[in-house]
């Protein structure tokens, strides 16, 4: 019976393929759809933190966050590492974690912190950075980028991957990183010093002539040479400000022993207008309901989807099954049963609805791999291989609704009076 | 023995055909010729259970069929008869050996099949797509696949409808040679094929087509 319903399959290709393009391409976008949305909510309530209190530059509490959280954005400025020690020295703190980013390799982001700021992300293969210049990365950088322990990283200033290279002083890397599908994936670990004695290599190899420039007005002269001209300058400067030079950091992550103690903290920080002192949880908090409403959107255009996908698979299943009339006719005439032409047509449909709920799969997860680097930006990492439970339940629908037509459709047709079809 | 009594058979429009009492004898072939539209292919397809006659009943070796359930019809055509159709009604897509498996639906078996096509002359046709085939190879096609199951009864609507007279006679031959020891019924408007057949029923005889006014009146 299934041989002779994927002969009957094959003798109408173009049709065949035509039906399963329409399930494909109306099911993978509903089933990516709800599995973007969850990762993207799941990403932020799984990264909201094992930090209480996050102390920063003043300025934009999200902003803040998604650096130090998601290593997104730029940082919003720096303060002194004046403020690291004098935390570290707090017997109301726990851990204290510098937190410095400025630089990039390639398009990863690089953290200059502590080995602290890695606890409980273990190390595939090396070991965590000790020394300055060591490096450790996530797994989607040395996957991508197919690194080894050993290799060396030639880091570019700034945030661009168009920044001038520190052909000079290149990171060692010492480890990488076992997959997280988290933010860290696609970062780039070394010490705080390293960013510190990067940025001074960088100010003495002549950009603070630059600023020097900058500052008296003569580079304003667009003939006037550069010291280090290079695509996105404009750019550069102006994230140079936010760059941890020695003595700075971006952010400082804190655990304090009590969450009363984290309160006490961010009251007696309060009064420093220079400083802004962030509850990441809340702010994730924040973040996660303005999401949430665009979760809710994304969940209401699935459930339009899949509507669409009921007219849409049930017009083509019933389109064909009348387009099968004769050939249903046919074998009614020489004899065989309305049972055995129901179970040919819902074997056909059921073999379309499989391939075609299979490749609407297949498809989702190769557009999530490929969106994976687009959504890394974000600090969000999505996981190909995540399957959420509504999404089975989107892929029995789109199998069932292109199968129970066909059913009604054979029995209709089979059941009419064999000499009229 | 396949035995008809007082069969009528009413149409959707004001029309009907009634029958007298035909009696087709086991292991012989019969013809019956008409004009166009006095009943033929009705009985043909009355006989082979696909329609249900309106009256009177049909008896296979004494077992009344027409009143069965279409369960029931649709067995006793899979197992007993072999019905050629005179559009073929082939699938055109196919191969030929596909249309003649498409039997296996109901298990019947189809390990005759290159005996038959040998003896039609279509062997070498046998992967071949109907749709390529000419019109005498289709004809071929249809009769292999009515007799691939070896039935005891064969049904034949204008087996030479779409050929012409030499072809058409060839076929016939080849069907009538293959059929021998079986009970045949062919329906032809040809009755120069006449002479092949073991009995000629001329159905202008036998059948009667009416309009319900004409019934009316008459009664």
């Amino acid at each position: 019976m299934l041989k002779f319903a994927l002969k009957n399959m094959l003798t109408k290709k173009v049709k065949m393929i035509l039906i399963i393009l329409s399930i494909v391409i109306s099911a993978s976008v509903a089933i990516l759809a709800y599995n973007v949305a969850e990762q993207v909510n799941d990403g932020l309530v799984n990264t909201t933190s094992t930090y209480d209190t996050i102390v920063g530059p003043a300025g934009s509490s999200t902003q803040l966050a998604m650096n130090t959280l998601f290593f997104t954005d730029k940082p919003p400025g720096t303060i002194s590492y004046e403020y690291v020690e004098k935390l570290e020295s707090d017997d109301r703190v726990n851990v204290v974690i510098p937190f410095a980013m400025g630089d990039s390799y390639n398009s990863s982001k690089i953290v200059g912190t502590k080995p602290a700021f890695l606890d409980g992300k273990p190390l595939k293969d090396g070991e965590m950075f000790g020394d300055v210049y060591e490096a450790v990365v996530g797994s989607s950088v040395a996957r991508k980028y197919g690194l080894s322990i050993g290799d060396e990283l030639v880091t570019s200033h700034g945030l661009s991957e168009n920044g001038e290279k520190h052909t000079a002083n290149p990171l060692k890397l010492v480890g990488i990183l076992e997959e997280t599908n988290t933010a860290y994936d696609n970062a780039v670990f070394t010490d705080i010093e390293t960013v510190w004695e990067v940025h001074e290599h960088h100010e003495d190899e002549g950009h603070d002539e630059g600023h020097d420039e900058h500052e008296d007005g003569s580079s304003e002269d667009a003939d006037a040479p550069s010291s280090h001209t290079f695509e996105g300058e404009d750019e550069e400067h102006e994230e140079h400000e936010e760059h941890a030079e020695e003595g700075t950091v971006c952010a400082i992550l804190l655990k304090c022993r009590t969450l009363a103690y984290a309160e006490e903290i961010k009251k007696e920080f309060a009064s420093d207008s220079n400083i802004l002192t962030i509850t990441p949880a809340e702010v994730i908090r924040e973040i996660i309901s303005n999401v949430d409403l665009s979760r809710k959107i994304v969940y209401l255009l699935c459930i339009i989807i899949l509507i669409m996908n009921v007219f849409v698979i049930s017009t083509v299943t019933i389109l064909n099954m009348y387009d099968s009339q004769k050939d249903i006719a046919l074998m009614r005439l020489i004899g065989i049963g309305t049972g055995k032409v129901n179970i040919l047509f819902l074997i056909q449909n059921a073999v379309i609805g499989l391939i075609s709920t299979a490749i609407s799969f297949g498809v989702s997860r190769l557009v999530l791999s490929l969106m994976s680097d687009f959504v890394a930006s974000m600090g969000i990492v999505l996981d190909a291989s995540k399957i959420y439970p509504f999404e089975w339940l989107i892929m029995a629908v789109v199998f069932v609704i292109s199968v129970l037509p066909t059913l009604i459709c054979t029995l209709h047709i089979s059941r009419k009076d064999i000499i009229r079809n | 023995m396949i035995k008809t009594e007082g069969l009528v058979k009413r149409f959707d429009e004001d029309t009907l055909i009634s029958y007298n009492n035909i009696v087709f004898e086991d292991g012989k072939s019969y013809v019956l010729l008409g004009a166009s539209g006095c009943g033929k292919s009705t009985l043909l397809n009355m006989l082979a259970g696909v329609i249900t006659p309106s009256e009177g009943a049909i008896y296979f070796d004494g077992v009344e069929m027409s009143r069965k359930s279409q369960k029931q019809k649709d067995r006793f055509r899979i197992e007993k008869i072999g019905y050629i159709f005179q559009d073929f009604k082939l699938i055109e897509e196919m191969t030929v050996e596909d249309n003649i498996n498409v039997l296996r639906l109901e298990g019947v078996k189809t390990s005759a099949m290159d005996d038959v096509l040998g003896k039609l002359g279509i062997l070498s046709k046998k992967k071949k797509k109907v749709k390529q085939l000419s019109g005498g190879e289709r004809q071929r096609v249809a009769i292999a696949r009515a007799f691939v199951k070896a039935p005891d009864i064969i049904l034949a609507d204008e087996p030479t409808g779409n050929l012409n007279y030499e072809i058409g006679k060839k076929v016939v031959e080849e069907m009538l040679k293959i059929a021998k020891g079986k009970t045949l019924v062919a329906v032809t408007h040809d009755d120069r094929l006449a002479p092949l057949f073991d009995c000629t029923i001329d159905m202008n005889g036998i059948a009667s087509s009416y309009s319900e006014s004409e019934v009316e009146k008459n009664a």
